[in-house]
């Protein structure tokens, strides 16, 4: 799924998509957010993902033809929920024939937070992950507007990450993924030698459920 | 029973005026009115009669020279209504007014029938403007509506078809009754050593397949993505989370591209394939769809107006059972072919084992639905007893006899329906068509039953787009509106809801 690092630059007008958690979208030009929708029930992504995107292009004024990038969250979230803002990013991208750029969602946390703490260095961000575990990942601080990830993404018992890294100093938000925030890190990134991450691959971090089949024995 | 639409004559008028003046009251026409209206030249009066009876007419007026037609009426008698009879109506005075070369149609309606506006609505009619108090002596307003017919041709009109409902990412491209594209990948594969199908494994296969199969479609129409006039997507019945791929995927396609959606149903597209194959559909028939998720009989005596399920499975899909005795026989997934491999040359008479729902007593309450939960359990418990008495089992009259009892099944139902309904056609559909012995017994039954088979290519039969795009080009010809964007994944879409 990777494409050339070097290929991607940001071009003016952006749509980004998250489906990991509720429904967000977002229209932004040169990374500042024109508009953005916010729907946090974690259920209704298939039905909301069409007139979401429809109508943050309205909101902003700007015409789906004029979208030269889709960023989207490519998770860790619920799969199912996850796989509707991915699906929708493919064909919107197709559609628009725009290029395709993926951001983890859980950096669009952390840049939200580092943007109102800036003097806090050290930060673990979760989301639910459901079967009471967590989806988390730790940042130390954001350069270049890009949030510079120390562990993770990974999903754990929210009491067993203390064993895996020391978290003891480290602040702890309660804030969602936010589309807009993921698109100003992907025009961030796309100004970096670096390059923006153009890997749509999602984060599924467990294995389907599903245990392989041991032939014979189907009666009783 | 069946639904006929005729063109009115004067003969009509006492049975029209019967209904009109039951169904109008105060706005009744007199029926000298309706007389002259009748023989005018202008005009286009039809009925719809359910067997000799009056069940519902509707007329036409268009002038020569002029590109306007105008609905004049339309009536459904009060106990026939919400049977889509309007809809057909509808339909006919469409095509009646394309004919006539006309490109807008308008027409009034009571401003407090919020019913008749729902329909016209559906047929792409919009509220342009009001005629204050225009029924008299009630003091109604009249909301004035019109639709267009400009435009391309609807019959040639490219529909793309997107389908995920199960393992199988289809895309699929049509003009109008025509296939051009039918793209499938599917993930049986990845499911062979669970036995069967897993839906996160499917849904994730959906995700990666998505934008090769969109490419490789357009690819073999040699049509660009701006020479598509449409989307269609399955919105169910399947497994939710391998859905969900599709519609979103679908609905964002269409705000990228500004062309407008259908959500379909799977089942109703799983006969709407074969349009595809011949060109055209012949109703009534009798539609009979197996394959892994489904075991459904259909009744269909218009694809988009009356489709009845006249039974299913209760327990396992047919193409599941297959999947679960080839467990049972060391064989491998999927079954079905395994299945047929084996039982080839072997004996299908060497075991009785039990036709599910076939005793009188089940009759009575599952004449058309289907069970092969016990018949898998038979299979086991045979398998398990030969093995602790230390006998040896010929696999091959195992396999044949077990399937001889699914396809006995099936078919005996199927034709039955065919008599019940006295409808000489039956259409196969689904994965499990695949099945040889299916085919053959499907073939002699209706031959010494005078009924007319339609088996469609196997590529049609099995999960796929095409089929999706072609009942969202038969939308489209019928006039249908668009779906609203905020339609959702229904894992158990009723066969009723052809388009939501």
């Amino acid at each position: 799924m990777k494409s050339p690092a070097a290929s991607t630059r940001i071009a003016e007008y952006a749509l980004a998509i998250d489906t990991s958690a509720g429904t967000t979208v977002s229209v932004l030009s040169m990374g500042a957010v024109l508009a953005e929708l916010n729907y946090l029930e974690p259920m209704t992504h298939s039905e909301r993902i069409g007139s979401a995107i429809e109508k943050v292009l309205k909101d902003s004024g700007i015409q789906a033809k004029q979208i030269a990038t889709v960023v989207v969250g490519v998770g860790p979230g619920p799969f199912t929920g996850l796989r509707v803002g991915m699906a929708a990013a493919r064909y919107f991208a197709f559609g628009a024939k725009a290029q395709l750029v993926g951001v983890c969602s859980l950096d669009s946390i952390a840049l939200d937070f580092y943007l109102a703490n800036p003097e806090q260095s050290s930060l673990l961000v979760t989301t639910d992950a459901r079967r009471k575990e967590v989806f988390w990942a730790t940042y130390s601080s954001v350069v270049d507007g890009v949030p510079v990830r120390t562990h993770g993404p990974a999903v754990n018992k929210f009491e067993d990450i203390q064993t895996l890294v020391d978290v003891s100093t480290m602040a702890i938000t309660e804030l969602g993924v936010r589309a807009g925030a993921l698109g100003q890190i992907a025009f961030a990134q796309g100004l970096t030698p670096q390059g923006t991450n153009s890997d749509i691959t999602p984060i599924y971090l467990r294995e389907p459920d599903a245990v392989p089949s041991k032939g014979k024995k189907v009666s009783g | 029973m069946a639904i006929e639409i005729r063109q009115a004559t004067g003969l009509d008028l006492p049975e029209i005026m019967k209904l009109e003046i039951a169904s109008f009251a105060n706005d009744a026409w007199p029926e000298e009115t309706f007389h002259s209206e009748l023989d005018a030249p202008h005009t286009y009066y039809i009925l719809a009669l359910e067997g000799e009876e009056l069940v519902g007419y509707a007329g036409l007026s268009k002038l020569a020279g002029s590109d306007q037609a105008d609905i004049q009426t339309i009536a459904v008698r009060e106990d026939k209504r919400g049977l889509g009879i309007g809809r057909k109506l509808m339909d006919a005075l469409t095509l009646e007014a394309k004919n006539r070369d006309a490109k807008e149609i308008f027409l009034e309606v009571r401003a407090d029938n919020s019913v008749a506006q729902k329909l016209y609505k559906v047929f792409g009619f919009k509220q342009i403007g009001t005629r204050k108090k225009y029924y008299q002596p009630d003091g109604v307003d009249a909301f004035i509506m019109k639709t267009d017919l400009i435009g391309k041709e609807k019959a040639e009109l490219v529909v793309l078809g997107i389908e995920t409902s199960c393992d199988e990412t289809g895309v699929g491209i049509v003009r109008g009754n025509q296939l051009l594209a039918n793209i499938i990948s599917s993930s049986m594969d990845k499911h062979a050593i669970f036995g069967g199908v897993v839906p996160e494994i499917a849904a994730r296969a959906h995700l990666e397949a998505l934008t090769p199969v969109l490419n490789e479609a357009l690819e073999k129409a040699n049509l660009t993505l701006d020479e598509i006039d449409a989307i269609a997507v399955t919105n169910g019945p399947g497994l939710a989370g391998a859905l969900m791929v599709g519609v979103g995927a679908a609905k964002a396609l269409s705000v990228a591209t500004g062309k407008p959606i259908y959500a379909v149903n799977h089942l109703v597209g799983h006969v709407g394939a074969d349009i595809l194959d011949r060109g055209e559909l012949h109703t009534p028939t009798i539609a009979l769809l197996v394959s892994g998720g489904h075991t459904s009989l259909l009744l269909v005596r218009d694809l988009l107006n009356d489709v009845v399920l006249l039974g299913e499975t209760i327990d396992d899909a047919a193409g599941e059972a297959f999947d679960k005795v080839s467990r049972v026989l060391g064989l491998s997934y999927p079954g079905g072919p395994e299945i047929d491999r084996v039982a080839k040359d072997a004996n299908p008479a060497a075991i009785r084992f039990p036709r599910g729902l076939t005793l009188p007593k089940d009759m009575e309450k599952h004449r058309y639905d289907f069970s092969f939960s016990g018949l898998k359990t038979a299979v086991a418990r045979h398998v398990e007893l030969a093995e602790s008495k230390g006998e040896e089992i010929s696999i091959g009259d195992v396999a044949a006899s077990f399937r001889e009892a699914v396809v006995d099944v099936l078919i005996k139902k199927a034709i039955s329906a065919c008599k019940d309904f006295d409808v000489p056609r039956l259409l196969l559909g689904g994965g499990v068509v695949a099945n040889s012995r299916l085919r053959e017994v499907a073939k002699a039954q209706c031959e010494a039953n005078g009924i007319e088979l339609r088996i469609p290519p196997f590529s049609l039969c099995t999960d796929n787009g095409a089929m999706i795009a072609a009942i969202g080009a038969q939308l489209i010809m019928a006039g249908r509106a668009p779906s609203s964007l905020n339609f959702s994944a229904e894992s158990t879409l009723p066969v009723t809801i052809v388009q939501s």
